[in-house]
C-alpha cells in the first residue's frame, strides 16, 4: 500500500520537479556552485587569472587568525550591524503601527517611506556624502557645527549606519504592516474596553501577535547587515582618516580578491563572515522558542 | 501549528540563501561595482594610480556598464576608461574605420570596474579586441600570455619604429624580449595655481626658478581664512610625494624591484615637506582632502595651487572657473634646475591574445601608434602622445592655458611612475600607512619606515 505509486503520482512528481527547475538550476549555478567553489578557494594560494592555484591546507585560515586587519573589519562590521538592526527594526515597527490606523494623507506617508529602498544606494551613497561634507555639507551648515562625519575615525561607521537604517525602514515598514493586517480586531476591542492605552495595546496585543514577523526581519536583517558593502564602498575611499574603522569584512574581500587579486585569501575572509552569520542565525533560531508566538 | 512550520521553514531558508549569497559574494561586488558608475567617476584621472574617489567628471551620465566588451567577428570593440578622451578617440578611430571598413566602438568602464572586469574577462577568456594597458598589471597579463605579441608585427611595419617613442613606456610593455603594447600617450606632472588667489595676496606667479622650499614658504604666503596655499592629494602618489621623494634623491622602489626605497633619508625628507605644510596650515587637514579632493578645490577657489597631471586638462578646460582663474607651471627643483622632476607614465594600446580578429586588431593599433594618429590625438587635446615631439600640437590645444608648464616637464628629469609585478599591493598599504604621517598622529620618520618594511615583505612574495 505504501510503495504503491499511482500513475497520478507520478505524473505528479515529474511536474513538481519541472517546476522547480529553473528556479533550482538558478539557485545551483548562481550560489550554491560558487559558495562551494569560493569554500574550495580558501584552502588555495590562486595564482593569476584563475590558473596555477596551489593547495595551501589551512595556511590561509591561519593568516586571517592573527591578522589585525581582519579582526578590525568584524568589529566595524558588528558596530555596523548593533547600531542598525535594532533602530531600524524599532523605527519601522512604530511606524507601521501608526501607519496602521486611518490616517489622512496614509498612502502619501507610506510611499515617502518607502521611497528610499527604490533609489540606487550609489545615488543614496552620493546624496548623503555631499550632505555630511564637514566643510560644504548641508548639516553642519544649517547647524553651524563642524563634524567630521565621515572622516573621524569614531564615528564615521555611525553616520554610514545612519544612512543605513534611512534606507531600509520602509522594507521593514512594509513587512510589519503586512504582518498588522493579520491581527484580528476584536482583541485591540476587547482591550479597550478593559481600558487598556495604546501603549499597552502594543505591547502585550501587536507585538506578540506579530512577532513571527519580527523574527524573519531581525534574522534577514541581521544578514543583511554583517555583509555591509556598497554603502562603505561608496562614501570611504583609501585616504580617508576613518578608513581602517570603517572597513567591513565584506569590504576585505572586495579589497583582497579583486583590488589585489588575492583570491584565495579573499575567499578565506568571506568563509569566517559565513561561519559567523551561520553561528549567530542559529542562536536565534533556538532563541525564538522563548519569545516567538504562532498562533 | 502548520503556520509555525511554514515559518520556520520560510525563515530558515530564507537564512540559507542569503548565506549563500554572502559566500557567493564573488559574483555580487561585480553588479554593485557597476553601480559607482553614478557617481562622479575618476574619469579624468587617465594614468591615476588610486583614483580618488570624487572627481568631477562627466561618466555620470554613461549607463552603468555590466561587463566589459568582448570580441565579436567582423566588429572591433574598443575598452578605455576615461569617458573625457572618448570624444576624441572615437574621431581617430573613425578615421581608421574610414580606411579600413571595419567598424569600430569604444566602451568606457571607469577605472575601478576597468580591472575588475578586464579581469574576469581574462580569466573567461573573453577579452576585448583592442584596450588600454597600464604600468600596475602590465606584467601580469604579459606573463600570462594574454595580450597579443606584436613584435613581429611590428618590426614588418612601415608606420610604427619603437624609437620614436619615449623609452619607459616601451620598455614598460616589453616582457621576455617580446613586445605587447604599442605606447598610446605620456604625462607630466605640473603646478597648477590660482592667478586670481595670487594677485590678490600679492605673491608672484610661480615660474622655473622655484624650489620646493620657496613653494612650501609661498603656500603659506597664500594662506587666509577663505583658502590654503596648497593642497595635497594623499591618495595619489604621482600627483604627489612621488615626485618630491625622487628630486630630492630618494627612490620609491630599487631598479631590481626587489627592495623598498621608503626608508631612505631622502624619501622621508620628500614626504616631510608636505606633512609640514598640513601641521603648519597652508595644507588642508587629511579629512578635508579625503572628503574633498583637491582638484575640487581648485575648481572651487579654496586653494591657491595644485599638483596634477596632464590627464587633468580635460576637467579644468570644461570648468567654467578654472579656466578663467587658473593656470599651469613647471614644479620646483631641489638644489638645481637639473633635479627637477617629474613622475611619468604611459598608456599602451594592447589586443587581446585570443580576439577573432587579430588582423584588424593589430591594424588600429598600428594607425592609433602611427604619427598621424598621435599627432590627430594631441591636436584634439585628448592628451599629451607617447610619439616623440608632438606635444607643441596639444600645447596649441587650448587657448585658456599657457600649457608650456606641462610641456617643458617633458625636459626635465623623467623619472618612470615607480612599480611592480603586483603594484596595487604595496600601493594601496603605502597610502593607507601615510594616514598616520598626514594627520600627525605618528613620526613621519617611523611610518616611512613601516612602509618600507612591509613593501619589502610584498615584493618577497612576487
Amino acid at each position: 500500500m505504501k510503495n504503491k505509486v499511482t500513475s497520478r503520482q507520478k505524473s505528479e512528481f515529474i511536474w513538481g520537479w519541472l517546476f522547480i527547475l529553473p528556479t533550482m538550476i538558478g539557485l545551483i549555478v548562481l550560489n550554491i556552485y560558487p559558495m562551494v567553489d569560493t569554500v574550495r578557494q580558501s584552502f588555495y594560494k590562486t595564482g593569476d587569472f584563475g590558473k596555477g592555484n596551489i593547495f595551501v591546507g589551512l595556511k590561509n585560515y591561519e593568516k586571517v587568525l592573527g591578522d589585525t586587519e581582519v579582526w578590525q573589519a568584524l568589529w566595524n562590521t558588528i558596530k555596523y550591524a548593533i547600531v542598525e538592526v535594532p533602530l531600524s527594526v524599532v523605527i519601522a515597527l512604530l511606524l507601521a503601527v501608526l501607519l496602521n490606523r486611518k490616517l489622512k494623507g496614509r498612502g502619501l506617508f507610506r510611499t515617502i517611506l518607502f521611497l528610499p529602498m527604490v533609489v540606487a544606494p550609489a545615488a543614496i551613497a552620493m546624496v548623503w556624502k555631499w550632505l555630511y561634507n564637514s566643510n560644504f555639507g548641508l548639516i553642519n551648515n544649517l547647524f553651524h557645527i563642524k563634524v567630521n562625519w565621515i572622516s573621524d575615525p569614531n564615528i564615521a561607521i555611525f553616520s554610514i549606519a545612519v544612512i543605513g537604517i534611512w534606507s531600509v525602514i520602509g522594507y521593514n515598514m512594509v513587512l510589519f504592516l503586512a504582518g498588522l493586517q493579520e491581527v484580528p480586531r476584536d482583541y485591540y476591542e476587547a482591550a479597550s474596553l478593559d481600558g487598556a492605552n495604546w501603549w499597552q495595546q502594543l505591547i502585550n496585543i501587536t507585538i506578540p501577535l506579530i512577532s513571527p514577523t519580527i523574527f524573519f526581519v531581525l534574522v534577514t536583517r541581521i544578514i543583511a547587515a554583517l555583509q555591509v558593502f556598497d554603502l562603505i564602498y561608496m562614501m570611504i575611499d583609501l585616504n580617508n582618516p576613518a578608513w581602517k574603522k570603517t572597513e567591513s569584512l565584506v569590504f576585505l574581500f572586495y579589497k583582497y580578491s579583486f583590488e589585489q587579486s588575492k583570491k584565495g585569501y579573499g575567499a578565506t575572509v568571506i568563509v569566517v563572515l559565513l561561519v559567523l552569520i551561520l553561528l549567530i542565525t542559529v542562536v536565534q533560531m533556538i532563541g525564538q522558542k522563548k519569545w516567538v508566538h504562532y498562533e | 501549528m502548520k503556520k509555525k512550520i511554514v515559518a520556520i521553514l520560510l525563515s530558515a531558508f530564507t537564512a540559507f540563501s542569503l548565506i549563500a549569497c554572502g559566500g557567493a559574494d564573488t559574483a555580487a561586488p561585480a553588479d554593485q561595482a557597476a553601480a559607482p558608475a553614478a557617481e562622479p567617476a575618476p574619469a579624468p584621472a587617465a594614468e591615476e594610480a588610486a583614483p580618488a574617489a570624487e572627481e568631477a567628471a562627466p561618466a555620470a551620465e554613461e549607463a552603468a556598464p555590466e561587463s566589459i566588451g568582448s570580441s565579436v567577428e567582423g566588429e572591433l570593440n574598443v575598452t578605455i576608461w576615461d569617458e573625457g578622451q572618448r570624444p576624441g578617440l572615437q574621431q581617430i578611430v573613425d578615421e581608421w574605420s574610414a580606411q579600413s571598413g571595419v567598424k569600430a566602438t569604444i566602451q568606457v568602464v571607469d577605472w575601478n570596474n576597468y580591472w575588475t572586469l578586464l579581469e574576469a574577462g581574462a580569466t573567461g577568456g573573453e577579452l576585448p579586441d583592442v584596450f588600454w594597458m597600464h604600468s600596475n598589471v602590465a606584467q601580469k597579463y604579459m606573463e600570462n600570455d594574454l595580450l597579443m605579441d606584436l613584435t613581429d608585427k611590428i618590426a614588418s611595419s612601415d608606420k610604427i619604429d619603437l624609437n620614436n617613442y619615449y623609452e619607459g613606456i616601451v620598455n614598460l610593455y616589453k616582457s621576455n624580449g617580446k613586445q605587447y603594447a604599442v605606447p598610446k600617450d605620456i604625462d607630466t606632472i605640473a603646478l597648477w595655481y590660482n592667478k586670481t588667489i595670487f594677485d590678490e595676496m600679492g605673491v608672484p606667479y610661480p615660474d622655473d626658478t622655484w624650489t620646493w622650499d620657496d613653494f612650501a614658504a609661498n603656500a603659506k604666503k597664500l594662506t587666509n581664512a577663505d583658502h590654503w596655499g596648497f593642497a595635497i592629494a594623499p591618495g595619489n602618489n604621482q600627483e604627489g610625494y612621488y615626485n618630491t621623494i625622487y628630486s630630492m634623491g630618494g627612490y620609491v622602489i630599487s631598479d631590481d624591484k626587489k627592495t623598498s626605497g621608503m626608508d631612505d633619508p631622502n624619501s622621508i625628507k620628500a614626504v616631510k615637506l608636505f606633512t609640514d605644510m598640513i601641521a603648519e596650515g597652508s595644507c588642508p587637514d587629511l579629512a578635508t582632502v579625503s572628503e574633498t579632493a583637491p582638484n575640487e578645490l581648485l575648481q572651487a577657489g579654496k586653494t591657491a595651487m595644485a599638483i596634477n597631471g596632464s590627464w587633468m586638462l580635460a576637467g579644468y578646460r570644461d570648468n567654467e572657473y578654472t579656466s578663467k582663474n587658473c593656470d599651469v607651471a613647471v614644479l620646483p627643483y631641489t638644489k638645481d634646475p637639473s633635479d627637477r622632476v617629474s613622475i611619468y607614465n604611459g598608456l599602451g594600446w594592447a589586443a587581446a591574445a585570443n580576439t577573432k580578429n587579430p588582423d584588424a586588431a593589430w591594424s588600429l593599433i598600428e594607425y592609433l601608434g602611427s604619427k598621424e594618429a598621435q599627432l590627430k590625438q594631441a591636436e584634439l587635446g585628448v592628451t599629451m602622445s607617447a610619439y616623440k615631439g608632438t606635444s607643441d600640437a596639444w600645447v596649441k590645444s587650448v587657448d585658456c592655458f599657457d600649457l608650456n608648464g606641462h610641456m617643458q616637464m617633458l625636459n626635465a628629469k623623467l623619472v618612470f611612475r615607480p612599480y611592480s609585478r603586483d603594484t596595487t599591493v604595496w600601493e594601496d598599504m603605502m597610502i593607507e600607512k601615510l594616514q598616520d604621517a598626514w594627520t600627525g598622529s605618528k613620526p613621519v620618520e617611523d611610518v616611512c619606515k613601516d612602509i618600507a618594511a612591509e613593501m619589502n615583505a610584498a615584493l618577497a612574495e612576487e
